[in-house]
């Protein structure tokens, strides 16, 4: 396989500034990781807290808030995980040349996010450590949190397969060209081999992967908008318009959160070229649109929560836009979203603004608001309850805050361990593959059946589940619908990962007389630009064995 | 072992196998329960003087949860008193409902329950199951009465009162959730006098079974079978006094309350 080695000698085309984060670890490295680091460990003594004396460290009670800050942690972690896949997907559907490095970025954002947001959840509940066990055991299909579990496993299965084989060509690359760790990518990599065959098929499988992956996104938030949104029993929660509410606030909290990342790293690493300003104006004019598109709904939530409802709505969107909320409200409804949407406004009509530290200022004021509205949805319901009994007014208290502010030192340590492993760019592809040369070609007999058995297994251990979901003691059927769900997304990893020979051309001579070039005028220009870089290749690659 | 009879067992395995793999419909299908336990609280009767939440305390072993957490609304009250107030000042009246869990027919809590740690029993109790829970809250948060009970911290009581602790239900840790169980242990030890005298339940033993309604001096706390047509309790709650708590959310309460004038929500 030497020439197929050498055939992407990456040294003079690709500019070295693609792999060069994956540098030998420097001084700044070591240090931002022991700042993030000791910021995440807030996080574990505010866990550790609630783990030692009980939840009565935080300011959350029964006769109070029963939910408080750090559930709003949680749906604003899962809600920036939900844009990496979106923007990546789209990119890769909509074949958005333009934003094709900003979607492993991206996706890492997202399995950083939800991570920490998992970790929320289970330091949220009482007793993390049957939490796990047993929701994926004794699981109810009633239950929201069970659909909850569900949708994140696929979630976080899908999104880690899809980011696996949009990436394994760069890692296989990096095996060959990254300045450090080479046998690490190479062990990555896992045997793939540059060849037109495997990457046609690795972009057909991903882009299939994206298509069955945006809905899945789609369905992890709007679970979260039905954990409350079910809820008869709390007024200002019990609501239809829930699922897609929370979707669009997914959708504006992660774009924002992606726009703070990039602006990070390409600081960080000097990839001022790779990340320009009109890449910043494009998601600027995309954040301020959904932004907008945010405040027509809160406008129509609030309106109808106050217009004629009943009283306990009532009540409760009174005290959210006059009463004891109203300071936080309207500063963040003014500050972070009406404030910054008029300067995304003014920077994308006007074509001679393209502000990086603008878009990045309006994206930070959004993410702000976009956590306190998520309190603000939390909150407020309970000091309303349907009964008069009395509340005890919720003050979060110093673990609290100390678990919601190590999530995000977290997340950045996640982040910036995720960036500095593996690669983040994409690397160009020399030249678009001939289309006869990448047809792909049939899978081995043993192949066809593994990759079909782990597609029939898959979907009858989620029918099993399914249908067995009455007797959950007996069949624990999350169990074996998640078990199914692993199975059935690992086909498209077992279809471009299990090896296969390369099969030598067996095509018939192409013609035994050449052709006449001068019989097909019009063509001659394409064969030329499709020969050229072969030919100019051929010295350095030398004669195929 | 013959030939035949190892086969006719490999049959029967596979018929057994067959018969545990298919899904059930039988869960439907069990019979109808004999008991189906409700409560009738008279309003007219309450004086407020909240026998029955510190006698309800006594017996199921609550824990104190101290003033600092009392007054973050922390405690836990299985019966609790809640005070609702009608009118302006001149005019003011005052009305003490003594609040239990309501044992819904159609509660929201099981519905969101992730784990099964809470569950109707076939006579209607609204179970809990403390060792199963994972203390997600998310019951609590869906129950429109506040009926339901975190324990938000490490259960404690003062020392006078440990040694009278009730050997009959066991005490919660923290992190789950718990709540008014009419008394369970005290039917299951009727139900099991009444069977070693070889009689079924009678309808005087039962009206002043769970410890509220025991406590009670004013008698306006009633237990009862709502099956049982002659029941005091059944009779109660056909009253055109009775009525429940927030009937519109269609949850059908187990516990009736009676009033002369019509309860404003």
């Amino acid at each position: 396989m030497a020439g197929v080695a050498t055939a992407i000698d990456l040294t003079p085309e690709t500019p070295p500034v693609l792999l060069d984060h994956l540098d030998t670890p420097t001084v700044r490295f070591w240090a931002s990781l022991a700042f993030l680091a000791a910021g995440s460990s807030a996080l574990f003594y505010g866990f550790a807290q609630q783990l030692l004396h009980g939840h009565a460290v935080t300011g959350q009670g029964s006769h109070g808030a029963i939910w408080g800050v750090v559930v709003a942690n949680i749906v604003n972690f899962i809600g920036i995980s939900h844009v990496g896949i979106a923007i990546s997907a789209v990119v890769r559907i909509l074949q958005l040349k333009k934003y094709q490095q900003l979607a492993r970025l991206a996706e890492f954002v997202t399995l950083a996010s939800i991570t920490v947001a998992v970790m929320n959840i289970s330091m949220d509940v009482g007793r993390p450590e049957r939490f796990l066990f047993n929701v994926v055991w004794y699981g109810r299909y009633h239950a929201p949190f069970v659909w909850s579990c569900t949708v994140i496993t696929t979630y976080v299965v899908g999104s880690s397969v899809y980011l696996y084989l949009a990436m394994r060509r760069d890692l296989y690359l990096s095996s060959v060209s990254a300045p450090a760790r080479r046998p690490f990518f190479r062990l990555m990599s896992l045997g793939y081999r540059d060849t037109p065959v495997t990457r046609a098929r690795h972009n057909r499988v991903v882009w299939w992967l994206a298509v069955v992956i945006l809905p899945i996104m789609v369905s992890v938030h709007s679970v979260y908008g039905y954990i409350f949104g079910v809820q008869a029993g709390r007024p200002g929660w019990y609501n239809p318009f829930q699922a897609p509410y929370f979707v669009l606030g997914a959708i504006v909290s992660g774009f924002s959160t992606v726009i703070m990342v990039i602006a990070v790293l390409r600081k960080a690493f000097g990839w001022e070229e790779i990340f320009p300003g009109r890449i910043f104006k494009g998601l600027g004019v995309f954040l301020g649109f959904v932004t907008l598109l945010y405040m027509y709904f809160l406008f129509s939530e609030y309106l109808t929560g106050r217009y004629a409802s009943p009283q306990a709505e009532r009540a409760v969107f009174g005290d959210l836009l006059f009463g004891r909320f109203a300071p936080f409200m309207w500063s963040a409804v003014l500050g972070g979203m009406v404030f910054p949407f008029a300067l995304l406004f003014i920077q994308g009509v006007n074509r001679k603004v393209c502000s990086i530290p603008m878009t990045v200022f309006a994206a930070a004021l959004i993410n702000v608001a976009m956590w306190v509205t998520r309190a603000l949805i939390v909150v407020p319901s309970f000091y309303h309850p349907m009964l008069p009994w009395d509340v005890a007014p919720y003050t979060p208290t110093f673990p609290e805050w100390c678990i919601v502010g190590g999530s995000f030192f977290m997340f950045a340590l996640l982040l910036l361990i995720l960036v500095k492993t593996f690669p983040v760019l994409e690397l160009p592809e020399e030249h678009e593959d001939d289309p006869r040369q990448a047809r792909s070609q049939k899978m081995p007999v043993w192949k066809r059946l593994v990759v079909g058995g782990s597609a029939v297994a898959g979907l009858s251990l989620v029918s099993f589940g399914i249908g067995h979901r009455a007797s959950p003691e007996f069949f624990h059927p999350p169990a074996i619908w998640l078990c199914g769900i692993v199975t059935l997304l690992s086909v498209p990893f077992l279809i471009c990962v299990l090896p296969e020979r390369a099969k030598t051309e067996r095509r018939a001579p192409i013609r035994a007389v050449p052709i006449h070039i001068g019989a097909r005028r019009a063509e001659v220009g394409r064969y030329l630009a499709v020969a050229a870089p072969r030919l100019a290749a051929a010295p350095r690659v030398g004669p195929h064995r | 072992m013959s030939t035949t009879s190892s086969r006719r067992g490999f049959l029967t395995t596979l018929a057994g196998a067959a018969a545990v793999l298919a899904p059930s419909r039988r869960a439907s299908a069990e019979p109808p329960a004999v008991h189906r336990w409700g409560m009738v609280i008279d309003l007219d009767r309450c004086t407020g003087c909240q026998a029955c939440a510190v006698a309800c305390r006594a017996e199921n072993n609550v824990p104190d949860a101290g003033p600092t957490n009392t007054s973050k609304g922390r405690s836990i009250f299985w019966m609790n008193l809640l005070t609702v107030s009608e009118g302006e000042y001149p005019v003011l009246r005052q009305q003490f409902f003594p609040a239990p869990c309501n044992h819904c027919e159609d509660p929201p809590c099981i519905k969101v329950c992730p784990v099964g740690a809470t569950t109707r029993s076939s006579e209607g109790i609204i179970q809990q199951v403390p060792e199963r829970c994972i203390g997600c809250r998310l019951c609590e948060v869906s129950c429109p009465y506040t009926r339901r009970y975190f324990n938000w911290s490490h259960p404690e009581w003062p020392e006078e009162e440990r040694e009278h602790l009730n050997p009959d239900v066991t005490p919660r840790s923290h992190g789950v959730i718990e709540k008014c169980l009419f008394c369970h242990h005290r039917i299951r030890a009727a139900k099991t006098a009444a069977q070693a005298d070889g009689r079924s339940l009678k309808d005087a033993e039962l009206r002043k079974l769970p410890a509220c309604a025991q406590s009670c001096p004013a008698e306006a706390i009633v237990f009862g079978d709502l099956n049982d047509p002659e029941s005091e309790v059944r009779r109660l709650s056909e009253s055109p006094r009775a009525f429940r708590l927030l009937e519109e959310l269609g949850t059908r309460p187990k516990v009736f309350y009676l009033r002369e004038a019509k309860w404003q929500e």
